[in-house]
């Protein structure tokens, strides 16, 4: 039986099975297995801003979370982490050529008597770089949050891009469960400069 | 891991006639400027449609990159090489992970890009259709395919699409340790045992060939593109690349005393450029299409790797809501 | 009081490094991109765990690190059974990382107060990355253990498989009250016991059934050198490049 099965130079490969002509079905795929995508912001250090790092695709929040972690901060160092349905960041505009997407939102914010909630503001100040965080409001409605924002987290330089999200739709690691990012100092295998060749070079050079 | 290449399709004169002039013109200018394009921006469709294809190509050549040295990854020698490649070999997952991220905010999904990948519609880099017969093959594609990676990462990380830069500096930041890692391991073989010494200089034999490729035919064998370098989506030439890339590593390889395969490789000291033999394009065309030495294997592991994983995935949606394109 | 610490050592780093290794099996070919890498990190926490567990044993007179992974035979290897098992499809793989790992856990937790003190240092400097390996693992097998017929099924087989090979970790040694009177490790039948209580307690919220413990007979001999016919071949092929020159530089 076993010549029927792709006969690889790796060992994990043969163990695998593969028929010889696994590759002649096209790959049945009667719906996309795809999953909900979270947006990714991250902590390089305490008392820094958190900032915009990149995406996950997950099944669940929870889960978002655990998987940002290893794939963003395993080599980086990181405080904390926050994760957010990407449905559940509400982005303004993009703007160009020195414009501030604030001088685009008109005030003053409608008067509303809902419960206000936190939403996290979060602000691109250069295209091609990440979303960083700039600060939170209260507010009892998105319009609200935006221009509440403008009144009080302006920054000098003009912002490209806001986005919101609803403190309640961010999920953080606990503080009690920040000790995952502590780890072997000798984790240094991941770094380039673990790997020192030029002693081992230069005796070889001198001897030949 | 990375190369470029013949990678773009010709573009076709009308192409360009059905897009709003102005919208275009504003499109232009904002390149024009150095401004990054993101992902709510209006784009000529071409734009995207070229985009999506060349990131995904990129994914596509992380995902299956992962599998030449993951031949070795059980067979590393000691604790130190072991734990480096284990950590090598999940970066190109990580990779090819932010890479499809970037080409999702263009509309494709990344189930979908997988998918065409595993059905052979979309391409990757021609390099993973070889073999890695020794641990020093994996060390060679270590050092010099990442090299020759990093040389066009960085060109493509001037590019003009915002969410594809972003991934390029992360990625650009990674490499630098699989750069020195390779470079590490390729001169401890190079400065061993003559036994050690043996198994290098024919992995580098059999590697050099590919490593012409990696940065696909000579510019004036290639689908030339003013709008796409206009663009900013193609950054550099491949024979520029090629030949920065020799700039860098030929002395490098010399200083290990190993040897290349190619009786011609001489530096012209008046032009500045390195001559050389030129590859068989004609393999590499072959290899292109579906008949090298790997190309079934490493779709079937891929292949393999999705089915097998099916039943987790579903399970995993089971509970999942509502596919949205990532933000940025 | 050697002896029984380095019995302990041992088993341990055996139990670390061979499963760090089948784990990192599944680096490149894992069921999810980003599953794929979390699970390939826990596999380097691993083999990184077994390193430093050979490094206290080469101060303690034990040879290399490098010599005593990649020289030694199945006979002198003090693994469980359970970890030496090829790595399946992924329900086992999973269910394997969710019971072993529940163990390790506890077992550095209760050694952070171990009277040998470079152990207990290892133990608190670790307790992050184990923390999150239950964390991934509690939430893995909270979500696919309630999800489908087929994910539900899937781990409940692997769950029966794996649950006596599973007590074959808590295998007591020959230095058991030695090492529980010196304040070394309080044993392995007060580890079994926490052990039990936690996975009950992590699959409460899913539809799988555990079984009642004490029907099921250990999987034992591991710790004595007793193996599969799995473990050499798993060897062989790690040191496969390591004994063309064991004595050259790699």
């Amino acid at each position: 039986m076993s010549e029927e099965f792709i006969k690889s130079l790796d060992p994990r490969v043969s163990r695998m099975q593969m028929p010889a002509d696994i590759n002649e079905q096209p790959l049945q795929k009667e719906e996309l297995d795809q999953l909900v995508t979270y947006q990714v912001f991250m902590q390089k250090k305490e008392g820094k801003n958190f900032e915009h790092a990149g995406i996950v695709h997950a099944p669940t929040q929870e889960l978002a979370l655990l998987y940002a972690k290893e794939q963003y901060s395993r080599r980086f160092t990181c405080s904390g982490m926050a994760v957010a349905e990407t449905s559940a960041v509400l982005a303004s505009p993009v703007t160009d050529g020195g414009l501030s997407v604030y001088e685009l939102l008109e005030g003053p914010a409608p008067e509303t008597d809902g419960p206000a909630e936190a939403y996290e503001v979060f602000h691109l100040m250069k295209r091609g770089k990440q979303h960083e965080h700039a600060g939170s409001v209260e507010a009892a409605t998105v319009e609200e949050a935006f221009l509440k924002a403008k009144e009080s987290l302006t920054p000098e330089k003009p912002v490209l891009n806001i986005w919101l999200v609803r403190r309640s739709d961010l999920l953080t690691i606990d503080e009690e469960d920040k000790d995952i990012w502590q780890t072997l100092p000798e984790k240094g295998y991941r770094d380039a400069v673990a790997y020192k060749a030029s002693d081992r070079l230069k005796e070889f050079k001198e001897k030949n | 891991m990375y190369g470029g290449g013949n990678t773009f399709e010709k573009l076709q004169g009308t192409d360009l006639q059905q897009e709003d002039p102005q919208q275009l013109a504003e499109f232009e200018a904002r390149i024009q400027r150095g401004e990054k394009i993101e992902p709510s921006d209006w784009m000529p469709q071409l734009y995207r449609k070229q985009l999506i294809r060349m990131i995904e190509q990129h994914g596509h050549s992380e995902i299956i990159g992962a599998l030449p040295e993951g031949t070795w990854i059980t067979r590393a020698p000691g604790f130190k090489r072991k734990l480096s490649l284990m950590a090598k070999v999940q970066d190109e997952v990580g990779h090819a992970q932010l890479l499809y991220a970037a080409a999702e905010t263009l509309g494709k999904p990344r189930e979908q890009m997988i998918s065409d990948l595993v059905n052979g519609k979309s391409k990757y880099s021609n390099i993973f259709n070889y073999p890695a017969f020794t641990w020093a093959d994996a060390c060679t594609i270590s050092w010099l395919v990442d090299a020759g990676a990093i040389v066009n990462q960085l060109a493509n990380s001037r590019g003009s699409y915002g969410p594809y830069c972003r991934a390029l500096e992360r990625i650009c930041a990674e490499e630098s340790f699989h750069l020195k890692y390779g470079h590490h391991a390729v001169t401890y073989l190079a400065t061993g045992t003559a036994k050690q010494r043996e198994m290098m200089q024919a992995a580098l034999n059999r590697w050099w060939g590919p490593l012409m490729h990696f940065f696909g035919p000579p510019d004036k064998m290639s689908v030339h593109s003013e709008t796409l370098m206009r663009w900013k989506v193609k950054m550099a030439s491949n024979d520029d690349m090629r030949q920065q890339f020799l700039d860098m590593y030929v002395p490098k390889i010399y200083e290990l005393g190993l040897s290349i395969p190619d009786p011609k490789l001489k530096k012209n000291e008046e032009s500045g450029k390195w001559e050389y033999t030129e590859p068989d394009w004609d393999e590499f065309k072959r290899v292109i299409n579906g008949d090298g030495p790997c190309n079934k294997e490493r779709l079937a592991v891929r292949r393999t790797a999705e089915e097998r994983g099916k039943w987790v995935r579903e399970a995993l949606k089971a509970s999942a809501r509502k596919y949205v394109a990532p933000l940025a | 009081m050697n002896k029984a610490l380095k019995e302990l050592l041992y088993k341990m780093a055996d139990d670390q490094l061979v499963l760090g290794h089948r784990n990192s099996e599944w680096t490149g070919v894992g069921p999810l991109l980003e599953e794929d890498i979390a699970f390939s990190s826990m596999a380097q926490d691993k083999v990184g765990q077994s390193y430093q567990l050979y490094q206290m044993l080469h101060q303690l007179g034990e040879q290399e690190p490098d010599t005593v992974a990649f020289m030694r035979n199945a006979g002198q290897f003090h693994n469980s059974q359970f970890v030496e098992l090829p790595v399946g499809e992924y329900d086992f793989s999973l269910i394997r990382h969710f019971l072993f790992d529940h163990a390790e856990f506890l077992r550095f937790g209760m050694l952070s107060e171990c009277s040998h003190e470079p152990l207990a240092q290892l133990a608190r400097k670790i307790r992050g990355e184990l923390k999150y390996h239950v964390m991934h693992a509690n939430t893995l097998i909270k979500q696919l253990g309630t999800a489908t017929e087929e994910s539900v099924s899937r781990l409940q087989q692997s769950l029966e498989y794996a649950l006596p090979y599973a007590l074959g970790i808590f295998e007591k040694s020959p230095y058991e009250d030695e090492l529980i009177q010196q304040g070394i490790f309080a044993g392995e039948a007060e580890l079994q016991k926490r052990w039990a209580e936690q996975i009950s307690k992590a699959l409460q919220p899913t539809a799988l059934q555990l079984p009642s413990m004490n029907s099921l007979q250990p999987i034992t001999g591991g710790r004595r050198g007793q193996h599969t016919q799995h473990l050499q071949p798993l060897l062989d092929e790690m040191a496969e490049v390591f004994k063309i020159d064991p004595a050259a530089d790699w």
